[in-house]
């Protein structure tokens, strides 16, 4: 491999940091908007109080739980897979890992502002961090909701580290390769990398102990959210089933999430001869079984809701699909269960558009399904002089869309700073695959 | 006085060539200096630091669950509250903030021992092999201290590098 060729590799890896086309700004200035938007509904319901929001008795959790449990999902996919597939050795890792790492860690970022928002008086979110308050009392640690804040805020720490970690080669070589304040950055961020034999050995050692301390802890972070639900006796919550389903679902939004963002990469920056049709065959093999997975698991809930003899249970069921929020249920079904069936078809599978479609289609259905589950247990529960029906306001809808805003904001401005793709990576994939050629007898051109 | 050759590629391939020549004469300890961006010929075979990572991840795991357990035990025991039913030390709603930072803990060792165990691995090869090396080039460092002439020019004959250089 020429060295001509090692530096067309980094330029082209290196494109997101260095050229910005108007798309880019475009995109930008719109997540921008938004979190703008977002952020002025943030505003009034802090001087307004949480009555600007459609929250009422019995429904106290609505949209801003929601999102944050959707971008605890979103968060979930992109970690888990770069580590399976640092772990199986998949070649499809260069180019697609560093984003979707980066996508999880801005998620759970994003997701973790949802219950700070949603507790009304955020200045008092401290409450929950185990130190003893003035009143001399901890928090509760038999509490669902305080394993939450142990797994997410271990969760977005070790996810960090692990995205961080991938990254040290890269800085190493960027802080050669760039100029300006991104020098001493990135100088100071490689920790004096310097690439000799036993840095890279010592480097892939600890990044495979990252990968492996790093996947139980994706899949266990989504199980104490579902334990937010699943520990209360709540009808349509209460159900050992949901951690698996969560999990399920997590992955499943996380995947259409990561389409959505690498084929923004792809297309805005040219990144075809990296992030290749392969990688979105894959993903939409994943999306399908992850789709295959949740159907199955929604069939599971009603079967055992009616087979149990629960009346509540059987209510809340019968309830989401024919009730006051039917048109939800219906959307979530053809969303997530009947869309997806299309990556079937190798065609749909290695078509671009196509997957964005229906990565789009997924989103909204994943948020909704969350929507879904969380409000008509709450407003269809055990009494029913208590049924309360609820629909978030323009304002907390508004805090909602900040959230993507928010989301797409940190990460277009990620892969402005950082590489997108891991150099390193990407390197050694290709001079791989040219030495395999060379040692075949394949001649190139 | 370490009396190293240091022989700088112009590629990844070339120095791989050399390292297996080298390794045909039964020549031990060569290091490689190849700056990031990617490992091509490094596992030169040689015992490092790195085998203690797992058992330092391992130590870190442990004061993580150790910490778990101080924090919520002597906190409960402290306070003497009974919430829901549930007894003042319950091991089974306490095992999942243990299993979080366990793995908090773990990772971040891991991390810290990476950044000092890289710190003195790199300082093991001769700044002058490290002050050659570019991002375009890799630089392998022989050992040649105790090794007689005659072996120290069949080993410079072996290898075809842009550049050699024996260093102090």
């Amino acid at each position: 491999m020429s060295d001509a060729k090692l530096s067309q590799i980094e330029r082209d890896t290196l494109a997101t940091m260095s050229s910005t086309s108007w798309r880019y700004w475009l995109g930008l200035l719109t997540a921008i908007g938004l979190t703008a938007l977002g952020g002025w509904a943030y505003w009034v319901m802090l001087h307004r109080g949480l009555g600007i929001t459609g929250l009422n008795e019995p429904v106290m959790w609505g949209s801003l739980i929601t999102t944050f449990v959707f971008f605890i999902g979103v968060s979930h996919s992109g970690t888990l897979v770069s580590a399976i597939l640092f772990f199986t050795r998949s070649p499809l890792r260069a180019a697609i890992g560093r984003s979707a790492e980066g996508m999880t860690v801005i998620a759970i970022l994003t997701a973790g502002l949802y219950p700070i928002i949603h507790i009304g008086r955020s200045w008092l979110f401290f409450f929950v961090l185990p130190y003893p308050s003035q009143r001399q009392l901890w928090p509760n640690f038999r509490s669902p909701l305080t394993w939450d804040v142990f797994a997410i805020s271990s969760y977005v720490t070790v996810s960090s580290l692990f995205l961080y970690m991938g990254m040290i080669p890269d800085l190493a070589l960027l802080s050669r390769r760039v100029g300006g304040w991104r020098r001493p950055l990135f100088k100071l961020l490689s920790l004096g990398f310097s690439g000799t034999d036993s840095e890279w050995c010592l480097f892939e050692k600890a990044y495979a102990i990252f990968a492996g301390v790093v996947l139980p802890l994706a899949v266990s972070v989504h199980s104490v959210v579902s334990w937010d639900f699943a520990m209360s006796v709540m009808p349509g919550w209460h159900s050992a089933i949901f951690a698996p389903y969560f999990v399920a679902g997590a992955i499943f939004s996380g995947i259409a999430m990561a389409i959505i963002l690498l084929s923004g990469v792809r297309r805005g920056y040219s990144m075809q001869a990296y992030i290749k049709v392969d990688h979105f065959d894959l993903l939409a093999k994943l999306l399908l079984a992850t789709s295959v997975i949740m159907t199955f698991v929604y069939a599971t809930e009603f079967f055992m809701a009616f087979y149990r003899g629960s009346n509540a249970e059987a209510e809340v069921f019968r309830w989401r699909a024919t009730g006051s929020y039917a048109w939800v249920f219906w959307l979530v079904v053809v969303c997530n269960s009947v869309v997806p069936l299309a990556c079937f078809w190798s065609r749909v599978r290695r078509s671009l558009t196509a997957m964005l479609a229906i990565a789009v289609a997924v989103t909204i259905g994943m948020w909704f399904e969350r929507f879904l589950f969380i409000v008509t247990t709450l407003a269809h529960n055990f009494d029913p002089q208590n049924w309360h029906n609820y629909s978030p306001t323009f304002l907390e809808l508004c805090i909602c869309l900040g959230g993507f805003g928010w989301f797409f904001m940190l990460f277009l401005l990620f892969i402005k700073v950082f590489p997108s793709m891991s150099i390193a990576e990407t390197m050694q994939g290709q001079h791989a695959s040219a030495s395999t050629s060379t040692s075949e007898g394949v001649v190139h051109a | 006085m370490r009396d190293e050759l240091v022989a700088v590629f112009a590629g990844p391939d070339e120095a791989h060539r050399a390292l297996d020549a080298l390794r045909e004469q039964g020549i031990g300890g060569v290091r490689v200096a190849s700056p990031a961006p990617f490992p091509v010929v490094h596992m030169t075979g040689q015992p490092g630091p790195w085998r203690a990572l797992g058992w330092i991840a391992l130590v870190g795991g442990l004061t993580g669950l150790g910490s778990a357990i101080a924090l919520q035990v002597i906190t409960s025991v402290h306070l003497g509250l009974v919430v829901g039913g549930k007894p003042i030390v319950a091991w089974t709603s306490f095992g999942v903030i243990m299993f979080e930072l366990t793995m908090l803990f773990a990772g971040c060792f891991n991390l810290a021992a990476f950044a000092l165990l890289s710190a003195i691995a790199r300082r093991r090869v001769a700044r002058a092999a490290r002050d050659q090396v570019t991002c375009d080039r890799i630089a392998l460092v022989v050992p040649l201290a105790g090794v007689e002439d005659e072996i120290r020019k069949a080993i410079r004959d072996s290898i075809t590098a842009a550049a050699l250089e024996v260093v102090p």
